[in-house]
């Protein structure tokens, strides 16, 4: 009983001090940390496969004619990487960024437009000759209307809204 | 047959007729559909003569394929190192099956379950509540069908909450209903007659994520393993490893052997800071913060580790289907040999010093007991399993990642009480550190990530079992069109641990309470509050968190 006070006591006056000061003193972090990511719209090529890959979808794309406007949700943000690992533009990237806390959710959200160009053949709008296939995975299939939800691309949805369903059609439930 | 097949064959000469179809689906998987009629009797017979343990069951909505529901039991042959799946259809204009609940006690949560989420009705099951809906979703609504859109909410109803009634002359004593540290709220009605507990119930999954119906509707195959990973604050990488290598084995993708060890690698090191954040909250709960304090201090090293080799503390987001995302290169597996020797060392003086502490023994040893049979029957995982006498550990019995070539020793106590669990998890600790050593002086060089650039076949089983920190967890995947999978079914060590509560506590004093509870569960630190309310004069009292505290503390300074 009492030895195992005795070195309890030990080890507690051996740990010297751990905690941080962390508010006080900024805290580095390692060269492979994922932090809040950062984009740069003068790179992009608004492929979407960012929005395509993002598994909350905190990346929308909508099409608006000859402008694309990227929305960033980064409040849904839980820094997997994706976007960042399959931008062939490198146009994402993560920054040391951490302290993300805020009152206002709408400090975290923020958009790019970027403009496209319209092809003279097919009517699509598209950035460079080769955007589409700079796009590292070959089983992207483009997302213009009709193309989505072949091999792996999925239309590009808003983040959850929920739609309330007022007519209930009630089945007779059995009883147990 | 040779001999790991024995079970098979004796099923096949109990129901000549019915496993008919039985076929081998992936290395250590069986698929065998059956009329609903014979399953329970083939599900009873498996496990009561040929020792299998009932895993969970799936119920799925194969309207659009076949034309009917499909309720899936899988059992697990540990010796045999094999997975059953009997599967039979349910037809929709009769949705019933027998409930196996009477004999086998372990699944009645799963199939109160499959009657939430699909409307299949278990006759015969001795409780036949509602288990995941809240108490007020409206009734013949089942969120699992295809019809039901994920993002669908509804007009709140009012309806009777069905409880246990408790037993005449008790006090009953809710504790819950919210615990900040388990993932799901749980609400504990524990019946108490004095000081001591002669019943309890449980409603838990207050704070339902809907994780399944997003894998089945929403997201594909590469984001679901991210979703995955959000199940747990703790174990993410078991169950983003478990849901990937689900979906490999149902499409026959040959990982990479080193993406294997990569994985084993970060399962170890989650199981190391998993059980010292254990270690902590056990100290914590009975009132000695040394314990936490010492335990805490030294994990802190293996998540900034993990920042520093994965990117995040917790969520490392290593696995995609087919591989692992990063490598470990010489100087991350420097800095985790080193990491080791560090933890190791300080580990042994402290557990050193604690495992010679009367004080820690009083509280723990004789308290919150499970017998083997009750361990058996209700069919309890991980630690809690190891600690009864019950040596399973599917890192041994179904070998995935790296395991089968790591050598892996079950730490088994016979204990079956508090200090038991306690001591499987301090060994496992030293356990762990010796397979990350081996692990990285084992792993060969080689790719990461396999190339997938098929289409992954539709209507494809496949199974997988990670050990957790705390116990089994458990991926089915039936996999369908659209790039995502048509069923995904997520089984978490703690649903069965849970359901061992109700006996471990009976006729405990409500001090050993939180104690009991917290030795199953690494996320167990704190009960928020006590309302204790008096059959007899109605009179309601509230004991907060501090004086359910101080009551914990102060039986440890009674005992020293
Ligand atoms: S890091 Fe992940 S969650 Fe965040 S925006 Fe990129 S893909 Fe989406
Ligand atoms: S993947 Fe890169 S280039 Fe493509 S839309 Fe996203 S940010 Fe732009």
């Amino acid at each position: 009983m009492f030895k195992a006070k005795l070195k309890e006591a030990v080890i507690c006056f051996g740990a010297g001090r751990v905690t941080l000061k962390y508010p006080f003193e900024p805290v580095k972090v390692p060269p492979k940390f994922r932090g809040k990511i950062e984009f740069d719209a003068r790179k992009c090529i608004g492929c979407g496969g960012c929005a395509n890959v993002c598994p909350p979808r905190c990346i929308v794309i909508e099409d608006v004619g000859e402008i694309a406007k990227i929305t960033f949700y980064l409040d849904r943000c839980i820094q997997c990487a994706r976007c960042y690992e399959v931008c062939p533009e490198k146009a994402i990237w993560p920054t040391d960024e951490f302290e993300t806390a805020t009152p206002d959710k709408s400090d975290l959200r923020s958009d790019m437009t970027i403009w496209m160009s319209t092809c003279q053949r097919c009517g699509r709008c598209f950035e460079t000759e080769n955007a589409i296939d700079k796009f590292p995975s070959k089983r992207w299939r483009g997302r213009g209307p009709g193309e989505e939800n072949k091999h792996g691309i999925f239309p590009v949805k808003p983040p959850i809204e929920f739609v309330q369903r007022m007519s209930l059609v009630r089945e007779s439930e059995e009883k147990i | 047959m040779v001999k790991e097949q024995e079970f098979l064959m004796e099923l096949w000469t109990h129901f000549p007729d019915m496993l008919q179809d039985l076929q081998e689906h992936v290395r250590n998987q069986y698929v065998a559909t059956i009329p609903r009629e014979v399953l329970p009797a083939v599900v009873k017979h498996a496990v009561k003569q040929l020792g299998a343990r009932f895993v969970i069951t799936v119920a799925t909505d194969m309207r659009q394929k076949t034309g009917d529901y499909r309720i899936s039991y899988i059992l697990a042959f540990d010796k045999q190192k094999k997975f059953l799946v009997l599967q039979s259809a349910v037809p929709p204009d009769d949705m019933k099956i027998t409930s196996v609940t009477p004999d086998i006690p372990a699944a009645g949560w799963a199939e109160r379950e499959a009657f939430d989420v699909m409307g299949i009705v278990p006759v015969g099951h001795p409780d036949p509540r509602r288990l995941i809906l809240p108490d007020d979703f409206p009734q013949g609504v089942h969120p699992l069908r295809r019809e039901f859109a994920y993002n669908e909410i509804f007009p709140q109803e009012q309806n009777m909450p069905p409880r246990k009634p408790a037993p005449e002359g008790t006090t009953v004593v809710p504790l819950g209903p919210f615990y900040p540290t388990l993932e799901e709220p749980a609400y504990f009605r524990l019946f108490l007659d004095g000081e001591r507990v002669v019943g309890s119930d449980y409603r838990g999954f207050y704070n339902h994520r809907a994780v399944e119906k997003l894998g089945d509707s929403e997201l594909n195959y590469n984001q679901i393993p991210f979703v995955a990973q959000q199940i747990c604050g703790i174990c993410g990488q078991v169950h983003s490893c478990a849901y990937a290598q689900a979906v490999e084995d149902a499409c026959g993708i040959e990982t990479p052997i080193r993406a294997k060890y990569i994985r084993s690698l970060l399962l170890e090191l989650e199981r190391i800071h998993s059980h010292l954040l254990w270690v902590g909250l056990a100290g914590h709960i009975i009132g000695f913060d040394t314990i936490l304090m010492q335990a805490w201090r030294i994990r802190e090293p293996v998540m900034w580790l993990m920042e520093r080799v994965t990117g995040n503390r917790k969520h490392y987001s290593s696995n995609l289907i087919g591989g692992v995302r990063f490598d470990i290169d010489e100087t991350a597996a420097e800095d985790i040999r080193r990491v080791m020797d560090k933890v190791e060392q300080e580990l042994k003086a402290v557990v050193d010093a604690i495992s010679i502490d009367t004080t820690l023994m009083a509280r723990l040893k004789g308290v919150g007991i499970l017998t083997e049979e009750d361990a058996r029957a209700i069919g309890v995982v991980g630690p809690v399993a190891r600690g009864s006498n019950v040596p399973i550990d599917c890192r041994v019995d179904h070998p995935y990642a790296a395991y089968e070539y790591l050598d892996v020793q079950i730490q088994v106590q016979d204990g079956c009480d508090s200090w038991a669990r306690t001591m499987v998890r301090v060994l496992e600790l030293f356990e762990s550190i010796r397979l990350v050593r081996k692990i990285l002086d084992d792993m060969p060089g080689g790719p990461v990530m396999a190339k997938v650039d098929h289409e992954l076949p539709s209507g494809r089983i496949g199974l997988c079992s990670v050990e957790a920190a705390r116990g089994e967890s458990h991926h089915y995947v039936l996999t369908g069109d659209e790039n995502r999978p048509y069923r995904w079914r997520v089984r978490a060590p703690t649903y069965p641990n849970l359901q061992a509560v109700g006996v471990m506590i009976m006729g405990l004093e409500l001090a050993d309470v939180p104690i009991s509870i917290g030795s199953y569960d690494p996320c167990f630190s704190c009960t928020e509050r006590v309302e204790t309310l008096d059959v007899n004069t109605k009179e309601i009292r509230i004991y907060t968190r501090e004086e359910l505290e101080e009551m914990c503390k102060r039986k440890t300074w009674e005992k020293e």
